[in-house]
């Protein structure tokens, strides 16, 4: 398709940007926290009520933030009467619908903190959605 | 060093839910409303064996490189938790919670004195009494961090009926561990009394548990 129109072709391309951003205004994070890391270890958990308020479902694929060397995302589960924990490689985010991560379920698993995280503290990871949607979330540490 | 006794858990949990059923003495809930007896209910939180069961002895190490044996449960009453420090969620989460029934036990009038929170690491490849006490002693200052070989995390666990599995590989720094999520009560006489099962709620068990205590009592100790 071809817009020999530069104020039509201008007014079409603002309007694909406000939808991205319209979009990315759709998925939101409320209650972000992450837990306080105990002196000397090297694991830790994060914590959200993911919010999708769009009409088209979002598909959530990976994390990743500076203040660690990995970031995961896991769920623990129970396995023939143990608990332990599988990696998700991605989680469907319904049409207008909130998905929990909550301790002894969905978490960020947080490995190798590049320094101790202390509760009050803040720290910044990105969610990465299917399509190249990122969005960066700032998690408070709480005990 | 991969550690699998689901069957004997599977077994044992059946035998234990089967025969608290059949004696109709699940749980202890009591109403101290003037004139009521005490009397047993059905319960989610916390289930009784319906005969204590004396534990057989073990060698463990506590967080301060002590000897930690069955004599250490001889007195108080133990709530036991396995898992191990690499642990993300659960462990955290559920000593975060054990620290608050401590507080809560401790604010009552009997107090928490004859009480001991022992966490169980399954993964002593990593958990050094070092590591196990900068861990346990940051949830609260009086819980203990012990650990042992395979054979004596086995017997207990299997004694408990719990499980745990560690898959560990040839050169890596994570990899997975498996283990019960119940936290289990050993009275002061070293039997295995009762056991919680999660998800855990602080006051859902210090309130059983101080239930439990003033009822057994005499006979406990």
């Amino acid at each position: 398709m071809r817009w020999r129109h530069p104020v039509l072709a201008g007014l079409i391309s603002a309007l694909i940007a406000l939808t991205a951003a319209a979009e990315e205004a759709g998925i939101s994070v409320r209650d972000a926290w992450v837990r306080e890391t105990p002196p000397g270890m090297t694991m830790t958990a994060g914590y959200m009520v993911l919010q999708n308020k769009t009409s088209r479902p979002h598909v959530l694929v990976a994390a990743s933030s500076s203040g660690f060397e990995t970031v995961t995302i896991h769920r623990s589960i129970a396995k023939q009467g143990m608990t332990g924990m599988e990696h998700a490689p991605q989680i469907e985010l319904l049409p207008n619908a909130s998905l929990l991560f909550a301790p002894g379920g969905y978490h960020l698993m947080l490995s190798n903190p590049k320094r101790a995280l202390h509760a009050g503290d803040r720290v910044d990871i990105t969610l990465k959605f299917r399509g190249g949607l990122a969005l960066p979330v700032t998690y408070e540490v709480r005990k | 060093m991969v550690k699998k006794i689901s069957l004997k858990f599977i077994v044992m949990m059946t035998a234990v839910a089967l025969a608290a059923m059949l004696c109709g003495a699940w749980l202890a809930a009591v109403y101290r409303e003037s004139g009521s007896r005490a009397i047993f209910l059905p319960d989610r939180v916390m289930t009784l064996l319906p005969d204590p069961k004396p534990l057989a002895a073990f060698a463990f190490t506590d967080h301060e490189n002590r000897e930690f044996g069955l004599s250490r449960l001889n007195g108080k009453w133990s709530f036991l938790f396995f898992g191990y420090t690499h642990c993300p969620d659960i462990c955290p989460t559920t000593l975060a919670t054990l620290a608050r029934v401590r507080e809560n036990i401790a604010k009552g009038a009997a107090g928490a004195k004859d009480v001991q929170f022992v966490f169980i690491s399954v993964d002593p490849n990593r958990d050094t009494a070092g590591k196990l006490r900068q861990y346990v002693t940051y949830f609260d200052a009086s819980f203990l961090g012990v650990t042992g070989d395979d054979a004596q995390l086995g017997n207990l666990a299997g004694e408990l009926g719990a499980a745990y599995q560690v898959e560990v590989k040839p050169g890596m720094e994570s990899y997975p561990v498996y283990h019960t999520a119940a936290v289990f009560l050993v009275d002061p006489r070293a039997r295995y009394h009762a056991v919680f099962a999660p998800p855990f709620d602080a006051e859902g068990i210090s309130r059983r548990f101080e239930v439990l205590r003033a009822l057994e009592g005499p006979k406990a100790t």
